[in-house]
């Protein structure tokens, strides 16, 4: 997996440094240095690590450094996060909330009804409280129209 | 004697009841967000920056400095209870926290640290006051060669610090210098990697970035090392301990070692990139070397916490100086309030104390009451920061989710920002696991449109020659500060290596 994480790595910096050199130009026309100095510098050097890192990853033939842990709860929760900036899109800020959290309470804390109730109703209702009516700050709105 | 006329002015602004009111908010929130496992004042300032966004910026930046050195009280207390540090800077604390915790002593060493960061923090901010101004002035003086040098400094000084991993560090740091080239180009009004769309033309925002390295992407790798799973079964139960406050001669064994530990743990703060984590390793390694009881070490030796408490509270406060003085901030951490700072159209540097009297002094004022609150709080509220220990993480993962979320969404107002913001989790996890470094990547970003601009200046004044760089006194100077740190910093890491601690501090997301 950090071989495919490298790999990923060094394509994006190709990529990165490939528009560098094609899009971006190197001076200005007045002679000064241009939008694409930095970008190439960093590019290059980016290239050119990610590939010394690569060539050491394979070379050490295994995932070293790669801490075991257990995948199953990580990809959970980075599914429902995923779902919940969909979801907030869809039906704004307090009732995506609390949909998110039932359900990701559910999935992660099983078997505790009366506390996942208790925070699923709770702390959208503070985080509410705290950002729309206490701090002013924009909560997303709904782009579906709901009944409430 | 400007100085103390300064001084007051900031403590009048301070100690208004709203003002105070935020401070000890900041104080308590830092505190918090330092009990929590993995979670340092970085994650804790990102996700809490945009809950500033109403307020002014006087009680909104002493807000989020109180959250900054409160983070670094609070982490303690889990690595003395559970040996599990909240974050890198206390992992040194673990050492002889821990095994007092096991021997009887909890409470005297839950008291005794808060004690040495009261110590180590105030004197930290006696330095500030002092060496402040100083520092601005010789700042003055610096044009963009030294600026893309001091930024470059701060980044190699990190990257350095990673030891084994150092090349996957610097290709962290390139990330963040690449991502922070997307935008319009500002001398030439060309856009940058924006393809076409309308949200990139300003760039790549740091907050989002922030937040989802920070933020989510520790709270993945806690739920990938199983953190929701174990709970807090290991924790040390003092309730029933013959003894809560410690003794007098704890106080006397360990006042020199306040003392030395302040003015060290300050220094290293001060150097950009190296920050409160190397000052309290070596807080903790050169205590070892000069105690007379070196075979107590490692078995519940109260000096042994002391050192690198102290230390690491006044490594906070010396990071203040490179971000108040030079505008570099020194670590993630002050990468954060940089852009805090930024956020409100402020922009630290040398003339910041000069134009923004005000704000500066009342933030440095601010840090003299807030040390003290903490002190308080520390010491006074432990039974509550041990109820919020045993708040399982399985509870507080999707939580942290929605005030990540939420808070992202409520800086702009934008749907993108909050898609970033995920992504940069998601990227931040496998950052995190496979040994990359995020708060390299935060500190780039933030450094990189700083660096470009002063490089570009510096070779359109030196007509396109490097010799610049070594034809100014003062570019010199850092030029060979810079490489004495790069040979001096790795032997820090040795020691690391030798007592655990580089584990230790991967864990708790250095």
């Amino acid at each position: 997996m950090r071989t495919a994480f490298l790999f990923f790595v060094m394509a994006a910096s190709v990529y990165y440094t490939f528009i560098a050199f094609t899009d971006l130009s190197f001076m200005t026309r007045t002679g000064r240095l241009g939008p694409g100095f930095f970008p190439r510098l960093v590019g290059v050097s980016m290239v050119a690590f990610a590939i010394w890192a690569l060539v050491d990853c394979l070379r050490e033939g295994r995932d070293s450094g790669e801490a075991s842990g257990t995948w199953g709860d990580v990809v959970k929760l980075m599914a429902l996060g995923l779902g919940y900036a969909v979801l907030l899109r869809l039906l704004g800020g307090f009732p995506a909330t609390v949909i998110y959290l039932g359900l990701a309470l559910l999935v992660i804390n099983p078997g505790k009804y009366l506390q996942n109730v208790i925070l699923t109703v709770t702390v959208p209702a503070a985080i509410y409280l705290l950002f729309d009516r206490l701090l002013n700050a924009n909560m997303p709105p709904a782009l579906l129209d709901l009944p409430f | 004697m400007e100085i103390f006329s300064d001084l007051a002015m900031g403590l009048s602004i301070a100690i208004t009841p709203i003002n105070m009111m935020y401070l000890l908010a900041g104080a308590m929130v830092g505190m918090i967000v330092g009990v929590i496992p993995g979670f340092g004042p970085s994650a804790g300032l990102a996700i809490l920056l945009p809950v500033t966004f109403g307020m002014d910026p006087i009680p909104a930046i002493m807000m989020l400095a109180a959250i900054y050195y409160g983070a670094m009280y609070g982490g303690t207390i889990t690595s003395i209870l559970l040996n599990t540090p909240g974050e890198s800077a206390t992992v040194a604390s673990t050492f002889d926290g821990f095994p007092l915790a096991k021997n009887g002593r909890a409470g005297p060493a839950l008291v005794m640290q808060a004690v040495a960061s009261f110590v180590g923090g105030t004197v930290g901010v006696v330095l500030i006051t002092i060496l402040a101004p100083m520092f601005a002035q010789v700042s003055r003086s610096f044009g963009p060669p030294e600026y893309f040098l001091l930024a470059i400094m701060g980044l190699l000084t990190l990257i350095v610090m990673i030891g084994q991993h150092w090349k996957l560090g610097l290709i962290s740091a390139l990330i963040g210098l690449a991502l922070g080239t997307v935008g319009v180009d500002l001398e030439t009004g060309q856009g940058r990697y924006t393809f076409g769309s309308a949200e990139l033309i300003g760039g790549i925002y740091f907050i989002p970035i922030a937040i989802g390295l920070f933020g989510l992407g520790e709270l993945f790798y806690a739920f990938y090392q199983g953190l929701h799973k174990t709970g807090t079964g290991g924790i040390v139960e003092f309730d029933k301990e013959e003894r809560f406050w410690p003794t007098r001669l704890d106080f006397i064994s360990t006042r020199m070692t306040m003392v030395r530990h302040s003015i060290l743990g300050f220094v290293v703060g001060v150097i950009p990139g190296a920050g409160a984590t190397i000052a309290s390793l070596m807080a903790y390694s050169t205590e070892r070397s000069l105690s007379k009881n070196k075979e107590n070490f490692g078995k519940g030796e109260m000096a042994g916490l002391v050192a690198p408490e102290t230390a690491n509270n006044a490594a906070s406060s010396g990071a203040m100086i490179p971000l108040l003085t030079l505008g570099i901030p020194g670590s993630a951490s002050t990468a954060v309030l940089l852009a805090a700072f930024l956020m409100w159209g402020l922009r630290p540097g040398p003339l910041f104390m000069e134009q923004n009297p005000e704000l500066a002094w009342g933030l440095i004022a601010s840090m003299y009451l807030g040390n003290m609150a903490l002190l308080a709080i520390s010491i006074f509220a432990i039974p509550l920061f041990v109820q919020l220990i045993k708040v399982p993480y399985r509870v507080l993962g999707p939580t942290i989710v929605v005030i990540c979320t939420l808070g992202t969404f409520s800086v702009n107002a934008s749907f993108i920002e909050t898609y970033i913001m995920f992504g940069a989790g998601i990227v931040g996890f496998f950052m995190r696991l496979y040994g990359f470094s995020p708060a390299a990547l935060v500190l780039a970003l933030v450094l990189g449109p700083l660096a470009e601009e002063a490089l570009r200046q510096t070779l359109t004044i030196s007509r396109g020659s490097f010799g610049i760089f070594v034809d100014r006194p003062a570019s010199l100077w850092i030029i060979g500060v810079t490489i004495f740190l790069l040979g001096f910093l790795p032997l820090i890491n040795r020691f690391g290596k030798t007592s655990g601690a580089v584990e230790k501090a991967d864990n708790a997301g250095i």
